[in-house]
């Protein structure tokens, strides 16, 4: 069975012929001969070409990480992520919504409904494990909406401010 | 002695208190937040005491809440642990006023030292080399309301020269401060360092001195008792920092030769003495690189790195701390203070080396802990444990203490590599390729060590290709780079003599034998296992897969 695989954003393929708990695994330059015990729902032995590694496995956001010897291997299954090709328009937007990057309180709200900022102007203070952080205007425009106040536990994915983008001057 | 200690804090340092109480038969008490009901700390106490909302202010700063949980559970001392009010002066003269012991120095010492104006003073008439800066302090004192005179301040700070650093006066663990490279960033600068020191410490004064961009900071251990008996316990080297905080830690510091330790700790000696201190302590220096060394502080607590000092020397440091508050001499001379071997600290915390340390707060999903001769794991959190978003994000302290800094290295390298952590992110990889870096290795530590060699560090996956590169230039005699070496590779050319410590450091390597890109293979063989496997584990019932996989059976190639 052919695996198209994303390792750390790198695109990669496997060809790898499963029998029970053994697998034959053709990469790029190299032949693997393994396979595997499930010690845990995290855990997995592996015995490739006749030396076991411990590999720690976890599924996040869209994908898996497989953390060997302290190195950690964020993959996807490329094939699969034909199906979040949405999630991914939602993650573009990311880059032009003002939200907190991380579990955050918001402890300053420096703009009100109607002004007018520019690029790169501090919007927010939002404070996590007691470190600050401003959250910037990404483009030059209208506020017309704040969504959050003093206080609030925001996360990640909450869109903190709106600003409507001006007419580009031609 | 103590029958029962209530511990004014959270996490691994609360349970390293606890694990002393025990040992010494004496009873504790945790006091916890909402988000800490199922907190490691309350899990490893004798009693735990509801002191209120998640918000610091609230619960572990509110001095009222931890003095009535301490009268409703008969404790007669407190311990405060680092941070929170642990050198909060008030705290410990309220200890006072309501007849519980607490475990440091005195109010006054607490007040004087905390002031870092006070201080400095003290250190400049006792003779004791302080740090170029202002004597006088500024800031703002409620909440969003600055107000600071920036036209003196700007004269003031032109004299000293930039950079300079503006400092919470009450600071501690990198909060509230600021580097400031031209005058006009230093009315924000003041604003936002004081902000952040109002919100962590209660306390929104700052002060400013010069900043050195090259430097080490190296602080000596200090016990003290109550008849003026003062001892060091030698050095600590804690110049591996991101955003002032000290992140590795080690001792002893290779930089210091036996007379400036001496001298070091004699002054360190005088500046406790000066102040009137007891119990333990951290003076701190900073030694630029022409080996002058400056006065910085001295933590009026235990530090958060203390164990590398107990590792090297032997001595329980918080076993000290409680029988010096309860009354007793300090058994321990200077002349039986002899450290052994090496030992280093790698500070795990929630955060994200790839995106500037950022907070990573979150569920820990699975985790596995390091062991082995020489290992300590100070450890506050367990597997199902959600990290709170409101307090510092430090997980654990992995401590490792080895006869020789190479083998220390080595024993830590492992112990990262054996370090899992699943849900939130850790440094752990970052500490690896920290610890394996040529500029560590030679011990060319700096407080700007990880801006000048791993801003911008990304996880393996960029680094293997220029980690190879480099690793091979490494080769070359007289070039001045600093150097990655990829362990993976290292380990796998066992011909090269290139590091001195390689062939200490291949003998553990098991998977040596795998290159970076092979380990990218070994990784894919995981995942591909591991959407397999699940499969199989759907439809099978769980008795079923546990019958049927036994690694004695499907594994050919165990070597016991």
């Amino acid at each position: 069975m052919e695996y198209n695989l994303i390792v750390n954003q790198e695109k990669k393929s496997a060809d790898a012929t499963i029998s029970d708990h053994h697998l034959k695994v053709k990469t790029g330059d190299n032949i693997y001969d393994a396979s595997f015990v499930i010690i845990s729902e995290h855990h997995i032995l592996l015995n490739v070409d006749g030396r076991n590694v411990n590999a720690f496995i976890f599924s996040d956001q869209g994908g898996k990480t497989v953390i060997i010897k302290g190195r950690s291997y964020f993959i996807q299954d490329s094939d699969l992520l034909e199906q979040n090709l949405s999630e991914k328009k939602g993650f573009m937007k990311q880059s032009i919504i003002v939200s907190s990057p991380m579990p955050a309180v918001v402890i300053s709200v420096l703009i009100k409904i109607g002004d007018r900022v520019e690029k790169g102007q501090p919007l927010i203070i939002v404070s996590a494990m007691k470190m600050e952080t401003t959250l910037f205007a990404p483009f030059e425009g209208i506020v017309s909406g704040i969504n959050t106040k003093e206080g609030d536990k925001v996360m990640p994915a909450d869109i903190l401010v709106d600003i409507e983008k001006e007419e580009e001057p031609q | 002695m103590f029958e029962k200690i209530l511990i004014a804090n959270r996490s691994e340092i609360a349970i390293r208190v606890i694990h002393t109480c025990r040992e010494m038969g004496i009873k504790s008490v945790a006091v916890y937040s909402d988000v800490d009901k199922k907190a490691l700390h309350v899990l490893s106490a004798d009693e735990a005491v509801y002191i209120g909302p998640s918000e610091p202010s609230l619960s572990y700063l509110n001095i009222e809440a931890i003095i009535k949980a301490a009268k409703q559970t008969r404790a007669q001392a407190i311990h405060p642990g680092y941070g929170f009010l642990s050198e909060n002066y008030k705290f410990a003269q309220r200890c006072k006023d309501e007849g519980l012991v607490f475990i440091g120095p005195s109010a006054e010492a607490i007040r004087n030292l905390g002031d870092k104006i006070t201080s400095r003073k003290i250190m400049l008439d006792s003779g004791v080399p302080v740090m170029p800066g202002l004597n006088g302090m500024t800031g703002c004192t409620s909440d969003m309301a600055v107000s600071v005179d920036t036209s003196d301040l700007t004269d003031a700070v032109e004299e000293i020269g930039y950079p300079v650093l503006v400092k919470a006066t009450a600071g501690g663990g990198g909060k509230g401060i600021r580097i400031v490279n031209s005058s006009d960033e230093i009315k924000e600068a003041v604003a936002s360092a004081s902000r952040e020191a109002l919100k962590a410490f209660g306390n929104g004064n700052v002060y400013i001195e010069k900043f050195f961009t090259r430097a080490r900071h190296i602080e000596f251990q200090i016990l003290a008792d109550k008849y003026g008996n003062t001892i060091h316990l030698f050095e600590r080297e804690c110049s591996i920092q991101r955003r002032h905080q000290k992140i590795i830690e080690e001792t002893p510091a290779l930089i210091l030769t036996s007379e400036l330790r001496q001298e070091m700790g004699a002054a360190a000696v005088r500046a406790a003495k000066a102040s009137h201190y007891e119990n333990a302590g951290t003076v701190e220096f900073l030694l630029d690189d022409k080996n002058n060394f400056y006065f910085l502080e001295i933590n009026t607590r235990l530090q958060v790195e203390h164990p590398i000092t107990e590792m090297t020397t032997g001595v329980d440091l918080v076993r000290h701390q409680i029988e010096i508050a309860a009354g007793q001499s300090l058994r321990l001379r200077q002349e039986d203070i002899h450290p052994r071997g090496h030992a280093i600290e790698c500070r795990i915390y929630a955060e994200d080396p790839e995106k500037d340390f950022l907070p990573s707060p979150g569920k820990i999903i699975f985790m596995k802990e390091p062991s082995g001769p020489g290992i300590r794991n100070d450890c506050g959190i367990y597997q199902g444990f959600e990290v709170p978003v409101d307090y510092d994000p430090i997980l654990s302290k992995l401590v490792v203490h080895a006869q020789t800094r190479d083998q220390a290295i080595s024993k830590m390298v492992k112990a990262l590599e054996d370090y899992v952590v699943l849900g939130v992110k850790t440094p752990i990889e970052f500490m690896v390729n920290v610890l394996n870096s040529r500029p560590f290795r030679s011990g060319e530590v700096f407080t700007d060590f990880i801006k000048a060699h791993f801003s911008g560090w990304k996880s393996n996956r960029e680094f293997n290709s220029s980690e190879r590169e480099l690793a091979d230039s490494a080769r070359e005699p007289g070039d001045s780079e600093p150097e990655f070496i990829d362990s993976a590779r290292e380990f796998s050319n066992s011909e090269s003599e290139s590091i001195d410590s390689e062939r200490e450091l291949s003998n553990f390597e098991p998977l040596s034998i795998y290159s970076a890109s092979e380990l990218i293979d070994v990784a894919m063989i995981a995942f591909i296992a591991d959407a397999v496997g699940g499969a199989k584990n759907n439809s099978n019932s769980f008795s079923d897969t546990k019958k049927t996989v036994s690694p004695w059976g499907t594994l050919g190639n165990w070597q016991l």
